[in-house]
């Protein structure tokens, strides 16, 4: 019954709030400068060339009616056609979904495993030597621009040492898709060269979008042991005799992890969104690089494409979230 | 209590882990000689050879398609292709071509005729890209084959540039293509993903979010060198600096050409990398809105054009990689008249021209191009200068596509637009014809000057078939271009093609950028 509440409580905000991101986005498109007929019909197109093109597209009736004809796309799942690849944005969207899901699983996993068991030992040994150390390296983590970070990672571990590649998602093109996910398709494919050129090709980039975020985890997770560790109930486990590392990592992290799930959350949200910085320096074909391409490109419809997406993918997340915390947490649910 | 060997065991968690069960090192990609990795920095997200027209993706267009002709080589020179021949009739309008017998398709059909038609009625009703070359001149249903090997190109008018761009009718493979018509799409969508060519490389993979590859087609009429490259893989690298890393590392063998010169002088530094130096027909110039005032006035172009200190950039900025251009045409095309000087950087002359503008000054706007280092530059360059002569400046930066779509009308176009003017025929039509021609305006001009003795010279020109005449006519417009200070010239273009060491045979042409690999090989 919970869960029923807070879904649809979100569905009943996922409609207007699209809404508002469409109006927005709609309208800042076309206050930008840019002819896309003239974009179309490439730099030297004549006039009879460019007005051809903005009657095929459409831009050529009032705004009002561009925009009621797009929402009603939109609403049917047509997001338009990119104006330069010529296919549907929710197609080209797709195509480009499982290389960032990919990375963004695997960056999320790598802060998970070190921000949250790094943020439990900081909230345990509070003010040691070790809980400053880290609170320096956290600090920092967040404050190093991902771009910086990429560019050395790249430096170190593919120019100097050579141990891991510097760009892209696999040598060559990858496998027969089953998933779209390479690594996966690499292990049903078998091969233990392209399993080992897809492992290697995600390391650095999922390293570099892990770490801020782990960085923001184990802050998140160290708060959190600090409250619990006084609480009356952990208080109530250590003098029933439990042992302290089932106390730690049952009792305490449990109530210490909500405020993590919701960061957790975020920065899935965020990853999935498109990872721009990160995908263009590892040439990661995703959502990101799509994006920064359209932008470029001034693809209206792939740029609008993008943004509702990103929207869209933040209510999801959302809900993930507190239907997380509810199970988590259900008092926090009522 | 957690133990220090706790700690450590958290902090070596998978991912450092997983780096480490690799650290045994990975074999660079140019491990194999059979295959030729190209990072560009465009996009490869259309693959229509109808549809992409810009220099940078020219990739897909020279490697998997063939034209009637060809440009190869620097200077470029037109060589026959898929045509062995061609006539032209006495008034200039007919142009007949006589086919290649063993032309092939990559699905082994024989390119007919027909073919051409196809090709040329396609570009012709898309009117994307490369259309504007042919719309005015070549109406639809015009064109005919006469058989399987002829085919008939019926001009509206004489045209003395039309020659120079038949090796831009790409010839698609008529068949396969109207199979994926749907609804009288010409099968744009299905041609934007896939091939239908009959070019040295067939397509084997193709992903618009990563690039294009193409195995070698043995049947080309063409014959190959020694050791041409199986297979070419083309990825797009938006990052300069993983492009630069990458080149070094041997990922790829080759980089785009028209990077910004500190990288190239970072990559000289490199023993695995060789950099191929080729004057190209590229003109960096500041493009004058001459529709406004005080631009409107010949004085105040005169004190603009000695305003920038063209030795100072080249020297300076393009650490000398560049020659001074004076002219709109490129310094190895012919029509420039013998020692033509160009203007000087000169302020004391800029501002006695300046004391004979009528109009009252105003801050004038340059909008240079996002993203092009060498842009920016000039655009901040002539800014300091100009101050010096009370002129004041105001630098716009936005990325192209927003100061084309500007350059559309001369309303909305900036007064000074540093770009660069690059070959798509091997004309002076293509530079100064282009320019000054109000038959180009709000297309592919970018000057908006109206002068109908000029236009009537050059729309003779166009016309004409007498080369020394032609010579002549265009003499005249650049003497006159420059007399008027319809633009500001600065140099011309050097290329600085980026290649793995081993790699030998790169033929350069300005109109195809070294992206036409058919020729490369790798060393014995």
């Amino acid at each position: 019954m919970v869960w029923l509440n807070i879904i649809l409580n979100r569905l009943v905000w996922l409609v207007p709030t699209l809404l508002g991101l469409l109006v927005i986005v709609f309208l800042l498109s076309r206050v930008v400068p840019i002819d896309p007929a003239r974009l179309v019909a490439g730099e030297n197109a004549s006039p009879s060339q460019i007005e051809a093109v903005r009657q095929q597209l459409g831009f050529d009736r009032p705004l009002p009616v561009q925009f009621v004809r797009y929402v009603g796309d939109v609403a049917r799942g047509d997001f338009g056609t990119s104006l330069f690849t010529q296919q549907p944005i929710l197609d080209d969207l797709s195509a480009r979904l499982p290389a960032t899901l990919e990375l963004t699983l695997v960056a999320v996993l790598i802060a998970t495993g070190l921000g949250i068991p790094l943020g439990v030992l900081c909230g345990l040994h509070r003010n040691s030597w070790l809980d400053h150390g880290l609170r320096i390296v956290t600090v920092s983590g967040l404050a190093v621009a991902s771009f910086w970070l990429a560019m050395q990672l790249q430096f170190l571990f593919s120019m100097k040492l050579g141990w891991l590649p510097l760009s892209g998602r696999i040598e060559g093109f990858p496998p027969e898709e089953v998933t779209g996910l390479v690594i996966l398709d690499a292990l049903i494919d078998g091969d233990p060269e392209i399993i080992r050129s897809a492992v290697s090709h995600i390391v650095l980039p999922a390293i570099t979008l892990a770490l801020p975020a782990a960085a923001t985890m184990v802050r998140f997770t160290r708060n959190g042991v600090l409250g619990a560790i006084d609480s009356p109930s952990v208080a109530y486990q250590t003098a029933m005799g439990y042992p302290r590392r089932q106390v730690v990592w049952k009792y305490v992290l449990r109530m210490a992890i909500t405020a993590t799930v919701t960061q957790l959350g975020l920065i899935f949200g965020i990853l999935l969104a498109g990872a721009v910085v990160v995908e263009t320096v590892f040439d990661w074909p995703g959502i990101g690089a799509y994006a920064v391409r359209s932008i470029l490109q001034s693809d209206y419809n792939a740029v609008m494409g993008f943004t509702l997406w990103t929207g869209a993918i933040f209510v999801l997340v959302n809900l993930l979230v507190d239907l997380l915390q509810a199970t988590i947490d259900p008092r926090g649910a009522r | 209590m957690a133990t220090r060997r706790d700690l450590m065991k958290l902090a070596g968690a998978a991912p450092l882990a997983g780096a480490a069960t690799l650290a045994g090192g990975l074999p660079a990609r140019a491990a194999s000689t059979d295959k030729f990795v190209y990072a560009n920095n465009s996009p490869y997200d259309n693959i229509d050879p109808h549809t992409v027209f810009d220099i940078a993706r020219q990739a897909t267009r020279f490697n998997l398609y063939d034209g009637l002709y060809r440009w190869v080589g620097n200077p470029p020179q037109m060589i026959p292709w898929l045509a062995e021949s061609h006539t032209v009739s006495d008034d200039g309008k007919v142009y007949t071509f006589r086919l290649r017998e063993n032309a092939k398709f990559h699905d082994g059909k024989p390119i007919t005729a027909e073919d051409v038609v196809y090709s040329i009625e396609r570009m012709i009703a898309l009117k994307k890209g490369p259309a504007s070359l042919y719309i005015d001149s070549v109406k639809p249903g015009t064109t005919k084959a006469l058989d399987a090997r002829t085919v008939q190109f019926n001009l509206t008018a004489p045209s003395a540039i039309f020659l120079g761009t038949v090796p831009d009718i790409l010839i698609v493979n008529s068949a396969l293509v109207r199979r994926n018509e749907r609804n009288g799409d010409w099968a744009e969508p299905w041609l934007a993903r896939n091939e239908a060519g009959s070019g040295s490389y067939a397509l084997r993979r193709y992903d618009p979010a990563v690039g294009f590859s193409a195995r070698r087609f043995r049947d080309h009429f063409i014959p190959f060198g020694e050791r041409p490259f199986e297979e070419l893989e083309f990825r797009t690298v938006l990052e300069t600096n993983t492009r630069v890393l990458g080149l070094q590392r041997g990922d790829f063998q080759g980089v785009d050409g028209y990077m910004p010169y500190d990288q190239i002088q970072r990559l000289r530094g490199s023993n695995n990398v060789q950099i191929v130096e080729e004057e190209s027909l590229r003109v960096f110039q500041f493009a004058v809105n001459t529709t406004k005032a005080p631009l409107d006035d010949v004085h105040f172009r005169r004190a603009l054009a000695h305003a920038f200190d063209y030795e100072g950039f080249i020297r300076d900025i393009m650490k000398g990689s560049v020659a001074r251009n004076p002219g709109p045409l490129p310094n190895p095309i012919w029509g420039t008249p013998k020692g033509l000087a160009g203007y000087s950087y000169d302020l004391d002359k800029a501002r006695e021209e300046l004391r004979q503008v009528k109009a009252p000054l105003r801050p004038i706007t340059i909008n240079a191009l996002a993203g092009f280092s060498e842009s920016e530059q000039a655009a901040v360059l002539f800014q300091n200068s100009l101050r010096q002569i009370g002129v004041e400046v105001r630098v716009e930066v936005s990325p192209w596509s927003v100061v084309s779509s500007r350059m559309r009308s001369p309303e909305t176009q900036a007064d000074l637009v540093p770009l660069w003017k690059s070959t798509y025929y091997v004309d002076p039509n293509n530079w100064v014809g282009e320019l000054v021609n109000s038959r180009y305006h709000g297309t592919r001009s970018f000057c908006y000057y109206k002068d109908p003795e000029l236009d009537a010279k050059l729309d003779r020109a166009l016309a004409m078939s007498d080369q020394a005449e032609r010579q002549r006519i265009y003499e005249e417009v650049v003497q006159a271009v420059n007399d008027l200070a319809l633009g500001i010239f600065i140099y011309n273009t050097k290329w600085y093609g980026p290649y793995a060491a081993d790699i030998e045979n790169i033929r350069f042409s300005p109109v195809s950028n070294g992206q036409d690999l058919r020729w490369a090989q790798a060393h014995k």
